[in-house]
C-alpha cells in the first residue's frame, strides 16, 4: 500500500502544484455561474412579463405551468453544463499519463515498486477526485435551482450522481486516450472526439435500422446523463458509467503491456 | 584468471522495434561492484539496453539478469536491487525536492522511520540540504542530477544505473556529478551510459562500445578508450567486432 499511497499524494501535489487545476475549477464555477444566471435572467424576464399582462399578477393561477424554475432554467442549464464538460474535462485529463511519457518520467515511476496497476489505480483515483470537485463546485446553482423549485433532496442527490457519473465517463474517455499518446493535444483532441461521437447517437436514427437505432443509443452519454437529471437512478444508468470506467482502466493498463513488447 | 562475478548478465540480448533492430544478440557482463560504461553514439542501443535491464521493455529474444534476477519473471526483484539516474528534465518540476524525495522513498515501499532516515542519508550524502524545500524546476541542472542521484539512491540498492549522467550539464557541473559518481567506485555496481570518452575514462574501470545495437568491443577502460583507437570504435567498428 505504501508505493500506492505515495503515488496518489504526489499526483495530488502535482495536480494542486500547477495552475491547470485552479484554472478548472474556476472556469466550471465561472460557465456554470453566467449559464445559470442568464438562465435566471431569462425566467424572470417571462415572469415579469406574465404578471405585467395578466389582472392577477403573481399570485393568480394565470401563469402557465411550463414556466417554472425546472423547465427554463434548471434543466437547460444540466443540458449545458453536460456540454461544457465535455469540452472541458479532455482538457483536464489530457496531461495525466501523456505528460508522464513526453518528460520520461513513467520510466522512473516504474523503476520503483510502483506496478502498472498501481499507477493506473492512482492517476485514475485522483482524476475522479478532482472532476467530483469540479462538479461539487458546479453544482451550487443548479442545486439552487432544485430546492428553489421544490424538488426535495433526493432528486438532488440524484441530479448530482448523474453529474458526477457523467463526469467520471467523460474523464475516463481522457485518460485511455492520455494513456495512448505522448502529446497532451492530442490526447485531448482523440478524448473531445470520441465524447462527441458518444454524446448522442440519435441522429443516426432516420438512417439505420430501428434495431440498430436502438444498439446505438445504448451508447449514447446524454439519454443516460438525462434520466439523472429526471431524478431517476437507474441501475442501468449507473452500470453504463461504471463499465465506461473499468473499460478504460483496462486499456490504460493495457497501455503499460504494449510499450513493453511494443 | 580471476573469475568475474557478473552483476548484469545478458546473453544474446535481442530488441526489435516495428522498422529496426535496436539490440542485436548483445552478450555482455557487468562485474560486481564495478564502474562500467556502456559506450556508443547516439542511437547505438544504450538506452535500449537499460530499458531491458530495468524490466521498461521485454527483449524480442535472449536474456539479461541482474544478480540473477530476470526483470522480465521478477520484475519487482530487480526494482528492489536497481538505482536508475535519469537525465535531469526526467524529473518533476512542478515537485518541491522534499516532497520528491518522500515520494519516491514511498514509491520504493519505505515508510515512518525508515523512510526519514533515508532521506536523511541521501541528503546529507548529496549535499541537498539547503535546496529541500525549493522547487526542482527552479534548481539548476548541476542540482537536478544531485536529486535524481539522491533519489535512485533511497532504497539503497546493489546496482546503479546512470543514464547519460552529464547530458546538458556545464563543465562545473560535469565536474560537480563526476566527484560524486567517482565516489561511488568500488562500493556498488555502476552502470554508466555516455557517449562521452572524457567521462568514461574518468569514471569507468571497465567499458563496452555499442554500434547499430551490436557489441563492439568491451574490457578494461585504458585498453579500451587507447587514444588512438577509441574514435574508430564509433567511427567504423565494424573493423573492431568482437
Amino acid at each position: 500500500m505504501t508505493p500506492l499511497l505515495a503515488l496518489i499524494r504526489k499526483e495530488f501535489a502535482s495536480l494542486f502544484g500547477s495552475s491547470l487545476a485552479y484554472v478548472a475549477l474556476t472556469v466550471a464555477a465561472l460557465v456554470t455561474a453566467l449559464t445559470f444566471f442568464d438562465h435566471l435572467r431569462l425566467y424572470n424576464q417571462v415572469l415579469f412579463a406574465y404578471a405585467s399582462t395578466t389582472m392577477g399578477g403573481f399570485a393568480s393561477d394565470s401563469i402557465p405551468d411550463y414556466i417554472n424554475l425546472w423547465d427554463l432554467v434548471f434543466f437547460p442549464v444540466m443540458e449545458q453544463l453536460g456540454l461544457t464538460f465535455l469540452a472541458a474535462i479532455p482538457l483536464v485529463t489530457m496531461r495525466v499519463f501523456a505528460e508522464e511519457r513526453s518528460r520520461g518520467t513513467d520510466e522512473l515511476l516504474l523503476s520503483t515498486k510502483l506496478t502498472p496497476n498501481q499507477i493506473v489505480l492512482a492517476k485514475f483515483f485522483v482524476t475522479f477526485a478532482f472532476v467530483v470537485l469540479m462538479m461539487a463546485v458546479s453544482f451550487i446553482y443548479p442545486a439552487t435551482a432544485i430546492t428553489r423549485g421544490g424538488l426535495g433532496v433526493e432528486h438532488l442527490a440524484a441530479v448530482f450522481t448523474g453529474l458526477t457519473l457523467h463526469a467520471i465517463g467523460l474523464a475516463s474517455i481522457g485518460l485511455t486516450c492520455s494513456a495512448f499518446s505522448r502529446s497532451q493535444l492530442v490526447s485531448a483532441i482523440s478524448g473531445w472526439a470520441i465524447a462527441f461521437i458518444l454524446w448522442d447517437f440519435g441522429w443516426m436514427q432516420p438512417f439505420v435500422s430501428e434495431g440498430v437505432a436502438n444498439v446505438l443509443d445504448a451508447f449514447s452519454l446524454h439519454p443516460r446523463y438525462g434520466a439523472f437529471s429526471e431524478g431517476v437512478v437507474s441501475l442501468a444508468n449507473v452500470v453504463y458509467f461504471a463499465s465506461l470506467a473499468i473499460v478504460a482502466f483496462g486499456l490504460a493498463r493495457f497501455s503499460f503491456d504494449l510499450r513493453r513488447v511494443g | 584468471m580471476q573469475e568475474v562475478t557478473a552483476a548484469i548478465d545478458a546473453l544474446g540480448l535481442t530488441r526489435r522495434f516495428v522498422d529496426h533492430t535496436a539490440l542485436d544478440a548483445l552478450t555482455l557482463q557487468v562485474p560486481r561492484n564495478e564502474t562500467f560504461g556502456l559506450l556508443g553514439a547516439n542511437g547505438a542501443g544504450k538506452t535500449t539496453f537499460i530499458r531491458l535491464v530495468t524490466g521498461f521493455l521485454l527483449p524480442t529474444d535472449g536474456e539479461v539478469t541482474v544478480d540473477g534476477i530476470s526483470p522480465s519473471a521478477n520484475p519487482a526483484g530487480v526494482r528492489a536491487r536497481v538505482g536508475f539516474v535519469m537525465e535531469t528534465s526526467r524529473l518533476y518540476p512542478e515537485l518541491r525536492v522534499d516532497a520528491f524525495l518522500r515520494f519516491a522513498a514511498g514509491a520504493h515501499g519505505l515508510s515512518g522511520k525508515p523512510r526519514g532516515d533515508a532521506i536523511e542519508r541521501v541528503v546529507e550524502r548529496f549535499s541537498i540540504g539547503d535546496v529541500l524545500r525549493r522547487h526542482i524546476g527552479n534548481l539548476s541542472k548541476g542540482y537536478q542530477q544531485r536529486v535524481s542521484l539522491a533519489q535512485a539512491f533511497l532504497h539503497d540498492p546493489s546496482v546503479v544505473i546512470v543514464d547519460e549522467p552529464t547530458s546538458g550539464l556545464d563543465p562545473l557541473q560535469r565536474e560537480d556529478v563526476h566527484a560524486i559518481l567517482g565516489a561511488l567506485r568500488g562500493e556498488r555496481t555502476v552502470l554508466i551510459s555516455t557517449h562521452d570518452l572524457a567521462e568514461a575514462r574518468s569514471l569507468t574501470s571497465r567499458v563496452a562500445v555499442l554500434h547499430a545495437g551490436r557489441l563492439v568491443t568491451q574490457g578494461p577502460t585504458e585498453q579500451v578508450l587507447d587514444s588512438n583507437r577509441a574514435l574508430s570504435l564509433f567511427e567504423a567498428p565494424e573493423a573492431g567486432l568482437t
